[in-house]
């Protein structure tokens, strides 16, 4: 059995808002991510998945606040690391970030290759300038970039080229556990390609160990990751393999998520897409019981009194209080209907 | 010729077509002025005089000597012939003075006003605007309501509170000139104490204002900054937090430099209200006398100086900002 590279438990972040309350945006996430791994974190808008992402990283910037948890990268938890050692031990090298716009992650007066300088300046002071060149245009090569785009300016780069610039340099170092915060969402889809090709890429030549690739398109998912995780209301509601997740899917939100995707296959046409009705609880005030439960049609009243623990059945893990075969029972008297 | 000199030399035409345009206004426009610039001088020579012939013929005259006694277009005619030749013409109000002689008299007094006042102003403004977005907190809060005070208070209305506390009533500093009445200027320690002196007042005004606005203008821009997405990027990257306080500043200062510019370039006729209350005896204060006497030859040199170097200032300036940002040169490239 392989070695758990990314740990997380309990983690628990927060936004203070200006009416100093707090939101609770990740609320006790736990998982493990093993070597030559990637798990993807599906969720709607607001669910927490991109300060997730950002908790990931170790730094907290306000409004954004650390609570409790571990998050551990090879065994070392980077919590318990200073500012300063996180910043020249972890960040860039251990674990890095792409993040969700990428189009204005670079400076925009700033060529692309005095940026790597700057990072090697940060974490590998040895290299001379012409050291840097001939690594990152390797790089860049290797990755199927031209390197001349080393020599722009960030405005001289497509959005699709902009993107996989970015990715090229979140992982020149080649960190452990790269975390992609939506990077294909600005796309289009010859591009999304183009990035997914590149971040699959970077797995098979081990220059990045394991991927955390955050999204709110299931079916990319699909063709990207091992597993996936499904966030709701700052918490993880099910996780599965991929192929689980997508055509066997247990938690009531799991399903109604699937359901409302666009498949594009015969009898489609005129076919009303389901929406999940209402929106997300608000994460000032969450309920006592189950998050979702106010929009589930499966809901009891048991589901609103005290906490729903996540559990394993059968090989599933998911956050329901019913067993796997009371909800397909549920699910197929619903479809009748 | 590549695009970008292409676009270089396209854009140095505008701005010569820009003041072919700028010197036939400079000539047209004084004569505009209701009035006759002659009647207001020969009324005062001819003071207590009654022989109507004798006004009479001084005013003949002085029609024939100052040329205003020809059509307009004969008169344009001269006046650009004289103009290729680098002469301004000759004074009405001061005759015979040269006007090239005047402007060369008040030009560093000018200059010696504005150019350390703006750039003083210009460095702490942007330093302390810098601070304040970087700093926030208590700092913040009490700088940028005052630079926002200061800035908001109209130039004329501070400079003669100034001059009201400090030269009238506390009479730390002279009230009006750029040196004492009974000097006569000479490189001498006492010459030089007194043109300081008196320039204090002036340059604290300017500084004031200029300080204000620089630091409200690059608050706003560090705080922009501050939040874009490529800082937490390079943060998330490792790299420490001096280096991304450079990048911050450096972009943030992009405007600022295009607002140094513009101050440098209409700097020659620029404090005007600041020279007439103080009496400084810059292009701003002659250029007053000259309107008040409609001395043509005067105004128009003042506003072709004043004009020349707006442009040059800005012609230079798209020229640096080519260099130090490459949206902007993208753009012009595009432009053509």
């Amino acid at each position: 059995m392989s070695e758990n590279i990314l740990e997380v438990k309990g983690l628990k972040t927060y936004y203070k808002t200006r009416l100093r309350e707090n939101v609770y945006a990740v609320d006790g996430v736990d998982f493990a991510l093993e070597e030559g791994k990637t798990l993807g974190i599906a969720g709607e808008s607001g669910c927490g998945k991109s300060t997730l992402a950002l908790s990931l990283m170790g730094f907290y910037f306000p409004p954004l606040h650390y609570n409790s948890g571990s998050i551990s990268i090879n065994g070392t938890d980077i919590m318990k690391l200073t500012k300063e050692q996180l910043r020249t031990q972890v960040s860039g090298r251990e674990i890095a970030y792409i993040p969700q716009a990428a189009m204005n992650a670079l400076n925009p007066t700033m060529k692309i290759i005095r940026f790597i300088e700057d990072i090697m300046k940060e974490h590998r002071p040895e290299l001379t300038k012409q050291q840097v060149w001939q690594m990152a245009s390797e790089r860049f090569e290797t990755l199927n970039l031209s390197p001349k785009v080393l020599n722009s300016y960030p405005n001289e780069l497509s959005g699709g080229m902009k993107q996989r610039t970015v990715i090229a340099i979140s992982t020149i170092l080649n960190p452990k556990v790269l975390i992609a915060d939506e990077p294909t969402s600005a796309l289009d889809v010859t591009s999304q390609k183009a990035v997914i090709k590149l971040l699959k890429n970077l797995l098979e030549k081990k220059f990045i160990k394991s991927l955390v690739f955050i999204t709110h398109e299931l079916p990319l998912l699909y063709h990207v990751t091992d597993e996936i995780v499904v966030m709701y209301a700052g918490e993880f509601v099910e996780r599965g393999t991929a192929e689980q997740m997508i055509f066997d899917p247990v938690h009531p939100y799991t399903k109604k998520l699937m359901g409302s995707i666009l498949v594009p296959e015969e009898g489609m046409k005129g076919q009303k897409l389901a929406a999940i009705p209402g929106a997300p609880p608000n994460l000032k005030k969450v309920p006592a019981g189950c998050r979702f439960a106010d929009r589930c049609s499966f809901a009891r009243d048991e589901c609103r009194e005290g906490k729903v623990e996540i559990k394993v059945v059968d090989g599933r893990l998911y956050r329901c209080l019913f067993d796997t075969e009371t909800l397909k029972e549920w699910y197929e008297n619903e479809q009748q209907q | 010729m590549n695009a970008y000199t292409k676009y270089f030399v396209n854009k140095f035409l505008w701005y010569f077509v820009t003041l072919l345009i700028a010197v036939g206004l400079n000539f047209i426009l004084p004569r505009l002025i209701e009035g006759n610039p002659v009647s207001i001088i020969v009324s005062q020579m001819t003071q207590g005089m009654t022989d109507s012939d004798t006004i009479k013929r001084v005013y003949e005259t002085f029609m024939v000597e100052f040329g205003i006694d020809k059509p307009l277009g004969t008169q344009f005619l001269i006046y650009v012939k004289n103009l290729l030749m680098g002469d301004l013409g000759t004074s009405f109000g001061l005759y015979p003075k040269k006007v090239t002689d005047i402007l060369a008299s008040a030009v560093p007094w000018t200059v010696g006003l504005q150019l350390p006042a703006i750039l003083v102003g210009w460095i702490l403004g942007n330093v302390l605007g810098a601070v304040a977005a970087y700093k926030k907190g208590v700092f913040d809060k009490v700088i940028f309501p005052v630079a926002l005070f200061i800035n908001s208070i109209p130039f004329f209305t501070l400079a003669i509170i100034m001059l009201y506390v400090f030269g009238l009533t506390l009479k730390w500093f002279p009230l009006s000139g750029g040196y004492d009445f009974q000097m006569i200027p000479h490189l001498s320690f006492d010459f030089i104490f007194s043109v300081i002196r008196h320039h204090t007042l002036p340059f604290l005004s300017i500084v004031l204002v200029t300080i204000g606005g620089q630091a409200i203008g690059m608050r706003e821009m560090s705080i922009y900054e501050l939040n874009s997405d490529y800082v937490l990027y390079s943060k998330l990257l490792g790299i420490r937090d001096s280096k991304i306080a450079k990048y911050v500043f450096r972009n943030a200062m992009l405007p600022q430099i295009t607002g140094l510019a513009l101050s440098i370039g209409t700097m020659v006729g620029g404090s005007l209200i600041c020279e007439i209350v103080f009496s400084y005896p810059g292009i701003g204060t002659w250029l007053f006398t000259a309107i008040r006497q409609l001395d043509y030859p005067l105004i128009s040199g003042c506003t072709l100086l004043i004009a020349v170097s707006v442009l040059l200032a800005n012609f230079t300036l798209e020229i640096i900002y080519g260099f130090i940002d490459p949206r902007i040169k993208a753009a012009q490239m595009e432009d053509h």
